[in-house]
């Protein structure tokens, strides 16, 4: 087994060298899933502390992608070892960038800290137009919808698709975010949404907040 | 048409001044709307009148017409018609009819060496191909395409000029010219090893980083400069990567070819705009480093410290919050103004711009009065 | 011929000299008003290249 302090200590240093040995040398002693499961949470453990250091102004963007690819390789590595139902998830979410709008660095830094979290997410991409967003709701039942944007245009597409949810009689059986450049409070209250950020760790700890 | 002319000269002579470190008569003004809003504001379409240039005439009339500005408002690098012909993916249009550049890899990690050796041939032979999917197959497809992209590039551009010579002699704006290019390390972020990439690779291999940039400087250096460089214009640079950083891939990475490539520049006679995007603030000092009368364009920042550090040796410029004139009273919005010019003009090296563009116009938003007003508020009260 | 420091050191870019240096057929033909042309596209197609990744 895995010292799984030093993996911690390991992830939130973002040193791919080091976590990558110790994952493969794990998953070659076939462990159980209760110990895989360890693992993984030893993982997020350690992302939490790059969101802390994210915080504190020593790790900026790039190192968030970064740690998101990390954890996505390692996440792959450990899948064969993980049992189905010991990847408890706390939650579920659908994110995308709205209709119209192209960009998707943010909503993906935030996508890869919400699985590290341990969030199920559901990314439906960009130029994503509200029907798309509310069929999916209907589909996988989400706790939490997160929609991103760039562009000012943006926050019309989310108004538009706060209307269709509310429309298709789903709105009050989730928990909106918006995040991106132009969203504020007056944004906020415009779109109807529940919380809005420009943070991706600010807006993760909401969405855990939720799921509580 | 001697009017036109003569504000013509005036202007051309606001800008030498202001480009030389001299303070001009006045406060030079740019409106901050682009091709994008102009369109809209006119009430036509915006996809078919990116195609159909013809259209643009009376859009650049109308938009001259109602919105002050010293130098021409037009310009856009981002026609569709040749993005097309070549299959763009860094570049397309989305359902909203803004051309846009989502997230692609042009250059694989494995390719550094290949892009190390020689950069160019890399792009012709391994990015062009991987991001236009026309300019992916059999020799002579591939030379067709190219054939009628740059034919239909060509046109456009002779479109827009025309154009733009018609408004300058009706205007009489500044007569500039720019020439684009990028700090070493955003080029090779933007569009070859992308966002994701590039912060990987920093962390991976950057001593491939490194060389990556060191490769590609003269290319850079070589895209950003003008016809001839005594020409009243600048090397336009806008910087992506660096406020994503730490500090210390910022020092190794991304300065020393990005300095080289504005010293270049200046070494050449010409004159160096830099958009600065996002927040700089950290690394004010080093920005206090490049050569005397560096355009300075901010996006964010503290108006104050930045003059203080920056403004007797460098050109300062941006700082207007586009998005106050979506949600302020046309009061609020000039009162803003008045407030910036108070801190950034005295003592001259000012040049009034926001901190991006406007694309996009609402007609029922108060986004297009708001802007008329603030610019001007700024043509008349703007004194250094 | 658009200046600025280094050289391109490419297959697919030549200097009016490099050109020269592969077509002896201009041998003794007005340079003076082919070699500015020559490089005029040359250039012409550098700028349209690096414009598709800027």
């Amino acid at each position: 087994m895995i010292d799984l302090q030093v993996l911690t200590q390991a992830v939130g240093d973002l040193d791919e060298e080091a976590i990558l040995t110790m994952i493969n040398d794990f998953v070659a002693t076939n462990p159980s899933g209760e110990d895989a499961q360890k693992v993984v949470f030893a993982c997020q453990q350690g992302m939490a502390i790059v969101g802390d250091l994210f915080e504190k102004n020593e790790y900026y963007v790039g190192d968030l992608i970064f740690a998101g690819e990390l954890l996505s390789q390692t996440i792959n590595l450990l899948k064969p070892v993980m049992s189905g139902e010991a990847s408890q998830k706390v939650g579920s979410i659908v994110i995308g960038t709205v209709e119209g709008d192209l960009h998707d660095i943010g909503k993906n830094i935030f996508g890869s800290m919400a699985e590290a979290a341990g969030f199920e997410v559901y990314d439906l991409g960009i130029d994503v137009s509200p029907s798309v967003f509310v069929d999916k709701v209907k589909e996988v039942k989400p706790q939490i919808i997160g929609m991103s944007g760039v562009l000012t245009l943006a926050i019309d597409s989310m108004k538009n698709t706060v209307k269709a949810l509310n429309d298709a009689g789903l709105r009050d059986s989730v928990k909106i975010i918006i995040g991106g450049n132009p969203v504020n409070e007056d944004a906020c209250k415009q779109i109807g949404a529940d919380a809005f950020t420009t943070n991706a760790a600010e807006g993760l700890k909401t969405c855990q907040g939720w799921v509580k | 048409m001697t009017d036109a002319v003569a504000m013509t000269n005036e202007r051309n002579q606001i800008f030498r001044d202001l480009f030389s470190g001299k303070t001009p008569k006045r406060v030079p003004i740019s409106n901050p709307a682009t091709q994008d809003f102009a369109i809209q504001y006119a009430g036509l379409d915006l996809a078919e009148c990116q195609w159909n240039l013809t259209k643009l005439e009376p859009v650049y009339d109308k938009f001259c017409q109602d919105f002050y500005t010293d130098t021409y408002p037009g310009g856009s690098i981002r026609i569709p018609s040749h993005y097309q012909i070549l299959g763009s993916t860094p570049i397309v249009m989305s359902s909203s009819g803004f051309m846009q550049h989502p997230e692609v890899v042009g250059l694989l990690a494995e390719e550094y060496d290949e892009f190390i050796a020689s950069p160019y041939d890399c792009i012709i032979e391994k990015v062009l191909p991987r991001l236009f999917t026309e300019m992916n197959g059999a020799p002579g497809k591939v030379a067709m395409a190219l054939a009628k992209a740059m034919r239909a590039h060509s046109d456009d551009m002779a479109s827009l000029g025309t154009i733009r010579a018609k408004m300058n002699a009706k205007y009489g704006y500044a007569t500039m010219m720019g020439a684009l290019t990028e700090a070493p390390f955003d080029f090779l972020a933007d569009f070859l090893r992308s966002f994701k990439g590039i912060s990987g690779d920093v962390r991976r291999y950057p001593d491939k980083v490194l060389a990556a940039c060191e490769a590609v400087l003269p290319l850079m250096i070589k895209k950003g400069t003008l016809p001839n460089p005594a020409m009243l214009g600048y090397t336009f640079i806008p910087l992506h990567m660096a406020p994503y950083l730490r500090d210390k891939d910022f020092a190794t990475l991304y300065w020393p070819t990005f300095k080289k490539l504005v010293e270049t520049m200046v070494s050449m006679g010409q004159n160096v705009q830099l958009f600065v995007e996002n927040d700089w603030m950290r690394y004010l000092d080093y920005l206090y480093e490049l050569p005397e009368n560096t355009i300075l364009r901010f996006e964010y920042g503290d108006a104050k410290l930045v003059k203080e550090k920056l403004g007797k040796k460098h050109i300062i410029s941006g700082f207007y919050p586009i998005t106050l004139l979506q949600t302020g009273t046309k009061q609020q919005c000039v009162d803003k103004a008045k407030e910036l010019m108070d801190i950034l003009a005295p003592g001259g090296k000012y040049w009034f711009q926001t901190d991006k563009s406007v694309i996009n116009f609402e007609s029922k938003g108060p986004v297009a009065e708001n802007m008329r007003a603030v610019l001007e508020y700024v043509h008349e009260n703007g004194a250094y | 011929m658009l200046g600025g420091e280094g050289k391109m050191d490419s297959k697919y870019y030549a200097t009016w000299e490099e050109y020269l240096a592969e077509h002896p057929e201009l041998d003794g033909k007005p340079a003076q008003a082919i070699a500015p042309k020559i490089q005029k596209y040359e250039d012409a197609m550098f700028v349209f290249i690096m414009d598709l990744l800027l």
